[in-house]
């Protein structure tokens, strides 16, 4: 036998004996990770905290998303002075459980913030977020000032060329989008897309330029989320993104999970369109970002997970 | 050096009432809690607008027991004139000369017309002469427009170096309550105070300030005062020196009690033990002058009593003659914008004839209103509001549904106190929508930003052509919030404006319903 062939047979051996080494581990673990994680999961009937962490075990695990050492952004929707049982606000015990899995999987750093519509400071203090974010260890960040904003390039956008970006969000190496479901009177629908509104100082731009276009264009902008998580558990369903009282409020128990956000949009407002009537051409901002090139509404190309727990 | 022990009290009293009204004034974050407006309460113009018996039988009290301690250890106009005073050294014994007080005569016509011009136009239901010289508000102005400002300017800064720091425990925070007028106006009253605090010591307060022109008429019948020891009064002027309110006339041993702030710098300056703070009440009748002097300080005295209340008159008079003048000035030129001619009054102030004739423009709910929708109004609504707080809307400016603040915290009573529920149906204004400029309209475009930021969903999306919705006001519902004003895009004039209600309705209260059950039997729908 050759030097040469002995080498080459010796270095196969090794590559094989190593695959098949990973091959056995996976099997007695009983999971195959990273090339089997579907492009969406959906999760129903169970606790936030439950909701997530199935989805994201679907998902492949938090590690996939979160690397040891990184500064992690959560983007709820913390945009109104209202209790979490009216479900304005995106569910605390969500964003609980999100900033517990960054920290396992070894951030450095979990901040939180949103640009808020009521007063910032009864908005965080009422959704319950900041008690539960303070507690789990995230750095609760303003979002009232404009100082705390920096002007960033939109190339991709129609209308929206540039927009004033939190500066927590230019820093981080990840963020998380967790939008909540709800019914918006302008918009019509606020979901993954909507909560994008959350991250710009200038949001009068948008609604005197063309809003649906508006919101699709600034998801255009280069630093994508790792995932978009939607809370359904609790779901403005009619008078939103407020609602008038309790009873707009419903009761779903669900989460939606991807990285597509306009597959994202288009399955919660499937499944919204189970308690209230919404056509989905209404919401505008949905089929722009379709051909901004965000993702697909055509859920049937996707590996889609649906569970009930 | 010995110190008299009444100066130190009064010292100490006026640092401990001083500081917390000065810090709650400049409270932009509302930290302090709001039990610190009592002190505020105490304020002899606030007591008399908020009709606080218990406060002015406090204050007549005080005043009739002790003379005028409420200028020197109450009023923060006049302890910040004694701060003044007291940080350039003027009555020290150690300076020079120039830097001694001097007895002078009191300006008694200028004084007691102010005073006159005060009551009087009260009488009438106007306020605005108070609002000037009241001291009690012209620091508010003071402190609200001009140290305030420089505060919130000294956190922004700590935020950014905190920042660097990777600190997160400041906030950065934008001033948008300052006026052009408010600050012009606070500033010249500072301007006005510091020149005459360091020329003539208390002179804005026996000259300018109707209270203490007030206090000083009840002050002259005070049991204790300020007395010279005739036998032992060698009428050597140190005590004189030491008086910021110049009323010491140590060359005829008399003390001018009506402008006598009970300051008790005097009293330790006296070698001879001539000068004392005594059960004096007696001496109201028997004036302790040299025999050979009597008759002639008697008639001295009758004149200037005599003078006072002639002056009173005559200025009464010629001032109710002006009057019906007035109203009539106070009218404004119109504005474009009809729903901006009348100035919409902060929750719980009634009507905008109470607030009128109740605020002095002290802006203390401006410094608390967290949303920073409490504007001082310049003179657009009229004379007769200028500098008074009006809520004005803009990017995220609207007054927050459950927010009660402002009530809570006015002293004057020009706004009374609102329980949250109360405050959620108190309508001050009605939202006017103008179809022809909401941008779904002209443009084609969704919006609804003000039905987003409707708290009781008065403003309501009705559908309007294709998927498009527009705007309905449901005006039963509608609190005057102006969260939709805030938001709308619509310019140069918005679609949606607030206009005030002069007299504060009720809205109907948005329908209370169950929660829904859980929807157990729902898929995933996709």
């Amino acid at each position: 036998m050759k030097r040469r062939d002995f080498i080459k047979a010796a270095a196969a051996a090794g590559v094989a004996a190593l695959t098949f080494d990973q091959l056995q581990a996976a099997v007695t673990k009983n999971q195959m990770k990273v090339e089997a994680a579907p492009d969406m999961v959906a999760v129903m009937g169970g606790e936030p905290a439950q909701l997530l962490e199935r989805a994201l075990q679907e998902m492949g695990g938090i590690e996939k998303y979160v690397k040891k050492g990184q500064s992690v952004v959560i983007k709820p929707n913390i945009g109104w002075d209202k209790k979490p049982e009216f479900g304005a606000n995106t569910n605390p015990e969500l964003v609980e459980a999100l900033i517990k899995q960054c920290f396992k999987a070894g951030a450095k750093k979990v901040s939180i913030f949103d640009h808020t519509c009521d007063n910032w400071q009864k908005c965080y203090a009422s959704s319950g977020i900041e008690a539960v974010a303070k507690a789990a260890g995230a750095t609760v960040l303003p979002g009232n000032d404009e100082s705390y904003y920096k002007e960033v390039a939109i190339p991709q956008g129609l209308k929206l060329k540039s927009a004033k970006i939190h500066q927590a969000l230019l820093d981080a190496d990840v963020w998380f989008n967790v939008p909540v479901l709800k019914n918006h009177g302008g918009a019509r629908m606020s979901v993954a897309m909507k909560n994008y509104m959350g991250i710009v100082w200038d949001r009068e731009y948008f609604h005197s330029n063309d809003l649906q276009q508006c919101i699709a264009d600034s998801c255009t902008w280069a630093k994508k989320p790792a995932l978009n998580i939607v809370d359904a558990y609790r779901c403005i369903h009619k008078n939103g993104p407020q609602g008038r009282s309790i009873s707009d409020t419903a009761v779903l128990k669900t989460l939606i999970v991807s990285k597509d956000i306009v597959a994202v949009d288009t399955a919660a407002i499937g499944l919204f369109n189970q308690i209230e009537t919404m056509d989905i051409n209404s919401v505008g901002h949905i089929a722009n970002g379709e051909k901004l090139k965000l993702g697909t509404q055509n859920l049937n190309q996707l590996n889609i997970k649906r569970i009930k727990l | 050096m010995k110190i008299s022990i009444l100066k130190l009290i009064r010292v100490i009293l006026a640092v401990l009432i001083f500081s917390p009204i000065f810090l709650f004034l400049c409270d932009f974050a509302g930290i302090l809690p709001d039990s610190f407006s009592n002190l505020l309460r105490i304020q002899v113009v606030p007591a008399i607008l908020g009709g606080s018996l218990l406060s002015i039988i406090f204050l007549t009290e005080l005043t009739l027991l002790f003379g005028r301690i409420y200028c020197s250890v109450i009023c923060p106009l006049g302890i910040f004139q004694d701060l003044i005073s007291w940080f350039t050294g003027r009555g020290k014994k150690k300076n020079k000369k120039r830097r001694w007080y001097k007895y002078a005569k009191p300006l008694t016509i200028l004084r007691y017309s102010l005073l006159c011009i005060c009551i009087l136009f009260l009488f009438f239901r106007i306020t605005t002469p108070l609002l000037y010289l009241d001291p009690y508000s012209n620091f508010g102005r003071m402190a609200v427009n001009i140290f305030r400002p420089v505060i919130m300017e000294g956190n922004n800064l700590l935020n950014w170096i905190a920042l660097k720091f990777h600190i997160n425990n400041f906030y950065y925070i934008t001033i948008h309550t300052v006026t052009g007028w408010s600050l012009a106006i606070a500033a010249t009253i500072l301007l006005v105070v510091v020149i005459m605090a360091l020329l003539r010591g208390r002179l804005y307060c026996n000259t300018i300030c109707p209270v203490g022109s007030l206090l000083g008429l009840i002050s002259r019948l005070s049991l204790f005062k300020i007395v010279l020891d005739d036998s032992k009064c060698t009428s050597c002027g140190l005590c004189e020196h030491a008086c910021k309110s110049q009323c010491i006339n140590s060359k005829g041993k008399q003390v001018d009690q009506s402008r006598c702030v009970a300051c008790f710098n005097c009293l330790d300056r006296c070698k001879a033990h001539g000068i004392g703070f005594r059960f004096a009440w007696a001496r109201l009748f028997q004036p302790a002058v040299k025999k050979e002097n009597k008759v002639l300080e008697i008639t001295k005295r009758t004149n200037e009593i005599g003078m006072t209340r002639r002056s009173f008159l005559v200025t009464s008079t010629a001032l109710a003659a002006t009057l019906p003048v007035f109203p009539a000035w106070a009218k404004s030129e119109k504005e474009s914008d009809p729903t901006k001619l009348t100035p919409i009054t902060p929750p719980g102030s009634q009507s905008l004839e109470h607030f009128k004739l109740h605020c002095t423009a002290c802006h203390l709910c401006i410094t608390h209103c967290p949303q920073q929708v409490l504007k001082p109004a310049g003179f657009n609504f009229g004379i007769d509001y200028a500098f008074k707080p009006h809520l004005s809307f803009y990017e995220m400016a609207y007054c927050n549904y459950e927010c009660t603040i402002c009530s809570e915290v006015c002293p004057n009573g020009a706004m009374h106190k609102l329980t949250k529920e109360e405050k959620k149906v108190t309508q001050m204004g009605i939202a006017q929508f103008v179809k022809d400029r909401c941008i779904v309209v002209t443009e084609g475009t969704s919006c609804g930003a003000c039905s987003e930021h409707c708290p009781t969903q008065a403003v309501r999306m009705e559908p309007y052509i294709d998927s498009l919705t527009l705007p309905h006001v449901h005006s039963e519902l509608c609190i005057g919030c102006g969260g939709c004003e805030s938001i709308c895009p619509a310019r140069p004039i918005k679609a949606i404006n607030v206009l005030a209600n002069e007299v504060h309705q009720t809205a109907q209260k948005p329908p209370e319903e169950k929660p829904e059950d859980e929807h157990k039997d729902i898929n995933f729908g996709f």
